[in-house]
């Protein structure tokens, strides 16, 4: 057996376990029809799990990181009858190399009668070994990932992103999903069309987000390398400057309002529809490009600036020091 | 059953659509007919190849067009004084709306004639007029709630999930070429030589879109162009994509 080298122990598929699975986060099926609990141990085999894969269309995924070495997998399985239940899958991947892959789905087939997908639901609450690297997809469920050390790739079309207290790079994407990213202490790129993106103590060393239609948050940001980019949306910023840093926020459309913990000196250019630069404006200068240029601290021969570039085509810009 | 009635049901036929007993029929009679056979052969082979055809993705400036048109349209109606603007609103709503007056007017006819009559006919000395229309409308009401909801015509949910990737690709797509829109909009501020990138790039962030798989692959190659795109039209970085890396 190829896949022996991960046991898998199948503590369950039991009904009703006592401690019930995350509630979903996103509408349930307006008929709750029968509801089917089960739990899922995956040990793994001669390599540590690293890296864990889920694609789950069909409702919330909830990871959680702790100490363990296992995989925990606690499922809800929500249909309006006994015909549709049966159709729900979870299938179960563990690869000898180490990683494990969770996908979901529906049976087909003309001898099932029509289900709409609003009438079921799969949600997953999985906990993984902390250093277990994180893929996941879904649609409109929510995806949440806590406490995990070895970053992930995560995505959904429309169901909201939750990225809380994760070390190693993150990559987020979504179409119309609202994006928080709390506490991630390494790389991030996070990307939405037409949501927002809120950002909350970023302490890796890049930091590149945007948005078409949505508006940037960020608080705490202590990246070197920052970017923010929105179409359309407002752009706020409280960050942390380091030496040799960079950051850039710009939007088109949008607003664009800084706030700056200076560490050493800082180089600012900033160009929009209006501009304040607030006590940099002090000994700010405009040059024919219509860029405002300007530079707060001593800069010496061992030390470069931080540069900070701001830019609203279309929108306001404001920057301040926060003292 | 006749050529007549068999024909019209070959297309439900062929799609599996039929339930057992009609489909055994239409079998039956296509193993002794070739006239009807050979119809059936026929479209098969015509539904076989309309399958095979390969999918043709709109050209960009198909929407650039679009969007085009109707910003000029637009334009124009911003120019036309407010009372036009309203008159030409209304207008094609005045014949529903004259119908809709009718009807309620005939409604409040007919529900006050019922209010002046008495159970035998003649005119009631003491109306009832709120007994008569809320009693029995309630119920009926919240049953034609629960037809619509549950015949909404969502597909069955197998399907929806194997046209999920296919939305998704679909709503990069719309995003990449709004943002193409707008690299429009201000790409006359731009030198000729970064026009030049740009375009050379955007071709070449396209080519890697349609040599990618299906699915996740050609979603993050959208996503590739959309960055690519935000940068070049907010930030006026036009050689390089991912922030000038």
């Amino acid at each position: 057996m190829s896949r022996g080298s991960l046991a898998i122990v199948c503590a369950l598929a039991g009904v009703a376990a006592a401690e019930a699975p995350a509630q979903p986060t996103t509408p349930a099926p307006s008929n709750p029809g029968l509801i089917e609990r089960s739990r899922l141990e995956v040990q793994p085999g001669g390599r540590a799990i690293h890296q864990l894969s889920i694609e789950n269309p069909l409702g919330d995924v909830k990871i959680e990181g702790y100490d363990g070495t296992s995989i925990q997998i606690e499922s809800r399985k929500q249909a309006p009858d006994e015909e549709a239940l049966d159709r729900l899958r979870i299938s179960l991947v563990p690869n000898p190399d180490g990683t494990v892959r969770i996908t979901t789905t529906a049976d087909g087939g003309k001898e099932f009668k029509t289900l709409g997908r609003s009438q079921v639901r799969i949600d997953l609450l999985i906990r993984a070994p902390r250093d277990a690297r994180i893929t996941a997809a879904l649609s409109a469920g929510s995806l949440e990932v806590n406490n995990m050390d070895a970053g992930g790739d995560l995505g959904t079309s429309s169901g909201p992103i939750s990225v809380r207290n994760v070390s190693g790079g993150v990559s987020t994407h979504s179409v119309s999903g609202a994006t928080s990213i709390t506490q991630v202490f390494g790389s991030v790129d996070a990307q939405t069309i037409s949501a927002n993106l809120d950002l909350d103590t970023i302490g890796g060393e890049r930091l590149i987000a945007s948005a078409n239609r949505g508006q940037i948050a960020g608080r705490r940001v202590r990246a070197r390398d920052v970017e923010l980019t929105t179409v359309t949306g407002k752009i706020f910023l409280e960050a942390e400057t380091s030496l040799r840093g960079r950051l850039v926020v710009s939007s088109l459309r949008g607003d664009v309002d800084v706030k700056l913990r200076r560490q050493g000196a800082i180089s600012i250019r900033a160009r929009g529809s209006k501009v304040n630069l607030g006590s940099a404006a002090a000994n700010a200068k405009t040059q024919q490009d219509g860029w405002i240029y300007s530079q707060l601290g001593q800069v010496n021969g061992t030390s470069a600036p931080a540069l900070i570039e701001l830019r609203s085509r279309y929108g306001l810009v404001q920057f301040a020091i926060i003292e | 059953m006749s050529c007549e009635d068999v024909r019209p049901r070959l297309t439900g036929y062929l799609d599996g659509e039929l339930d057992a007993d009609r489909g055994s029929v239409v079998r039956g009679h296509l193993r002794e007919c070739a006239a009807c056979r050979q119809v059936a052969t026929d479209e098969a082979a015509l539904r076989d190849g309309l399958r095979q055809l390969p999918h043709v993705d709109p050209p960009p400036s198909l929407w650039a067009g679009v969007q085009a048109r109707l910003a000029e349209a637009e334009v124009a109606d911003a120019r036309r004084p407010a009372w036009r603007r309203a008159l030409t609103r209304w207008l094609p709503s005045a014949p529903r709306f004259a119908a809709g007056t009718l009807v309620a007017a005939t409604a409040v006819g007919v529900l006050w004639w019922r209010s002046q009559r008495g159970p035998d006919g003649d005119v009631a000395t003491q109306p009832e007029p709120t007994a008569i229309a809320t009693a029995p409308t309630t119920p009926r009401m919240s049953q034609t709630h629960v037809v619509v909801a549950s015949d909404r015509g969502e597909p069955d949910v197998t399907a929806d999930l194997a046209g999920e990737a296919g939305r998704v690709t679909a709503s990069y797509g719309d995003a990449a070429e709004e943002l193409l829109a707008l690299a429009g909009e201000v790409r006359g501020q731009w030198t000729e030589e970064q026009r030049t990138a740009f375009d050379a790039r955007v071709a070449e962030l396209r080519g890697t879109i349609a040599s990618a798989a299906d699915g996740h692959p050609r979603q993050r190659a959208w996503r590739d162009l959309i960055r690519y795109l935000q940068n070049a039209v907010v930030r006026d970085e036009i050689a390089f994509a991912g922030g000038g890396q």
